[in-house]
């Protein structure tokens, strides 16, 4: 078909229109009409021929020469096709990617402000905290028990927890959550509870959550089977130093004692 | 001036040497050391590496270490040899000890080590003179770096101490280096204990002492780096670090390693030790330069003083200083400061 279209421009080139009158006043009645596939039929015939007559190739090995031609470009052609397809899909993807990446920041943003909400939070809680240990220390006696005091702090912790895990549920329409951002929230928790053991330490309601009872260590060796124990040590004798005398360092410090 | 008499901690008989009361003991992660004193005020040191290695037990080995004097308790079924000689067999048979202590505290890996250190203790102190002699004995302050909690391991040494017939009390590490070798400044300035596991300081004036904390790095710190780089068990990096080389002029590669670390733990213990002066808490202020004591084992290697004096000069200390220098007796200087403790307690 493009040999065709070509011998046609070919043709249109090189020909010049003239009208029938013109012709019928030159004397022709009848002119030679040729169709451009003709033309290109006897110009392939002529390559054809012209091959032959060559000797450089026959005509079997020439048409297999075409059809490789045209097997190469079916070839090219699909893998084209191919890449044009594998183009669209990675932007359909690119797009889509750039659409979440657009929730998750507004889902941080939502997430910073509830920190930030948190933290002031918790300031509150430290300062009155401070306040309440001042009080006390003051001499004056708590307006509440400490244990009670811990218990309602560990209660507003909780609740808070509760409020911002209900707002990273559904803050944009149900979107589900990042685990990232669990992660970092857990974190925040955690050391709100951290932060809390440490003020009641600071402030000394530590003995409101049980450190009253002094923890007898001792009953570790009650039954340890330590003098049991085969052994051959009493009758070695450890590794011994002769060190400097101390008169010196006791006389000083008995000194101080009594000048102190 | 040292006067020397030569006795043994562990006797009771009058006829010998009067071994005046109260006893200190120096509770390291790499070694336990106690002192006791005599009437003229020498001082005796019994010192034993906190180790031990366990190896199969049968009749010829109880028998091969009894006539070689090495010391061995059997425990759970296997034969547990005790201190030093743990450590030395460690490095002939390229075996690594078990620690019952690690970075200053008892260790939670080994909480079946518990008879081997009351085993070790019991020999090092023996028995009191009396029921209820003192027994100073020293624990670390708590860490700048690291969180770690002094409680349980204060309590489980002052119940075994206690269960022994004394009367244990607590000492801080470096408070007992200030007892130990600032009794020519009226016992005002800095102590330094650099252990095994951790360094500890004290700032004290006239015995008082005013600021205490650790950071948690010490000669076992140098150990595993140094077994790190060079790809050899720990005891053999220990063997290294404590066969008497110099950190300022390593003549080998192995040296080297040594010496990289030692400054590199010499600055890290600085830098803290200025930072929590810097911050302001409880510091008192002293109008003359006061002296800075180190001591502890991980401080006995060659040259350490003065790296740490080249280091030292490396920052902007905030408070005035006058000598810096290293105990004489830098191994047992901990053991005689609580001795020092337990015999003003004892009057």
């Amino acid at each position: 078909m493009e040999s065709v279209n070509e011998v046609k421009q070919q043709l249109s080139a090189r020909a010049r229109s003239v009208t029938l009158d013109e012709l019928a006043g030159e004397g022709r009645t009848r002119v030679p009409v040729i169709r451009a596939e003709h033309i290109a039929q006897m110009i392939r015939e002529a390559v054809h021929a012209a091959i032959d007559g060559s000797g450089l190739l026959n005509p079997r090995e020439v048409d297999a020469l075409v059809e490789r031609g045209c097997a190469e470009f079916r070839d090219a052609l699909g893998q084209r096709e191919q890449e044009l397809q594998s183009a669209r899909e990675s932007e359909a993807r690119l797009n889509a990617t750039e659409r979440e990446v657009a929730v998750l920041k507004a889902r941080c943003a939502a997430l910073t402000q509830d920190s930030v909400l948190s933290r002031s939070e918790l300031q509150q809680v430290q300062d009155e905290l401070e306040a309440a240990r001042a009080s006390s220390l003051g001499g004056s006696q708590p307006d509440v028990d400490s244990s009670e005091l811990i218990a309602a702090l560990a209660r507003e912790v909780a609740a808070l927890r509760e409020s911002v895990n209900q707002r990273m549920v559904a803050p944009l329409g149900g979107q589900p959550h990042s685990a990232d951002f669990e992660v970092a929230f857990d974190k925040l928790a955690s050391k709100l509870g951290d932060r809390l053991d440490t003020f009641g330490k600071k402030l000394g309601l530590g003995n409101a959550i049980g450190v009253d009872a002094q923890v007898n260590i001792g009953s570790i060796f009650d039954d340890d089977g330590a003098t049991d124990l085969e052994s051959n040590m009493q009758d070695i004798q450890p590794h011994q130093q002769v060190g400097g005398s101390i008169a010196e360092n006791l006389a000083k410090l008995r000194a101080l004692k009594a000048d102190g | 001036m040292t006067e020397r008499e030569d006795f043994d901690l562990n006797s009771r008989s009058s006829a010998e040497a009067i071994v005046r009361l109260g006893k200190g003991l120096d509770v390291g992660t790499a070694n336990f050391a106690a002192a006791a004193q005599s009437d003229a005020g020498s001082v005796t040191v019994n010192v034993e590496r906190n180790a031990f290695l366990d190896i199969p037990s049968d009749a010829y080995s109880k028998n091969m270490l009894t006539k070689l004097k090495v010391p061995y308790v059997v425990h759970n079924g296997k034969l547990v040899v005790i201190g030093e000689a743990a450590f030395e067999l460690a490095n002939v048979f390229g075996r690594e000890t078990r620690r019952p202590m690690a970075d200053g505290l008892v260790s939670p890996k080994e909480q079946d080590a518990l008879p081997m250190m009351k085993a070790i203790i019991h020999k090092i102190l023996g028995e009191p003179q009396q029921p209820g002699e003192y027994c100073y004995f020293s624990v670390p302050a708590e860490s700048l770096d690291v969180d770690n909690n002094v409680v349980y391991h204060q309590g489980l040494f002052e119940s075994l101490i206690n269960k022994l017939g004394y009367q244990a009390r607590p000492i801080n590490e470096a408070h007992a280096v200030v007892f130990s070798e600032l009794a020519e400044n009226d016992f005002t300035g800095i102590g330094l204990s650099f252990g095994g596991g951790m360094a500890n300081a004290c700032i004290a004036y006239k015995s008082v002492p005013c600021l205490s904390f650790s950071v948690a790095r010490g000669g076992d710190w140098i150990d595993n780096n140094v077994a790190d780089v060079l790809g050899v068990p720990r005891s053999k990096a220990t063997a290294l670090k404590e066969r008497g080389i110099d950190i300022r002029a390593p003549q080998r590669r192995e040296e080297e390693a040594v010496a990289i670390y030692y400054r590199s733990l010499i600055s890290y213990v600085l830098e803290n030790v200025k930072s929590r002066f810097e911050s302001g808490d409880s510091m008192p202020s002293f109008n003359e330069p006061i002296d800075i004591v180190c001591a502890g084992g991980t401080s006995m290697v060659g040259g350490f003083i003065e790296v740490f004096r080249e280091e030292f000069a490396k920052i902007d200390f905030p408070i005035p200083i006058g000598r810096i220098f290293c105990s004489d007796e830098a191994l047992t200087a901990v053991a005689k400061g609580c001795l020092v403790a337990a015999a003003i307690g004892d009057d």
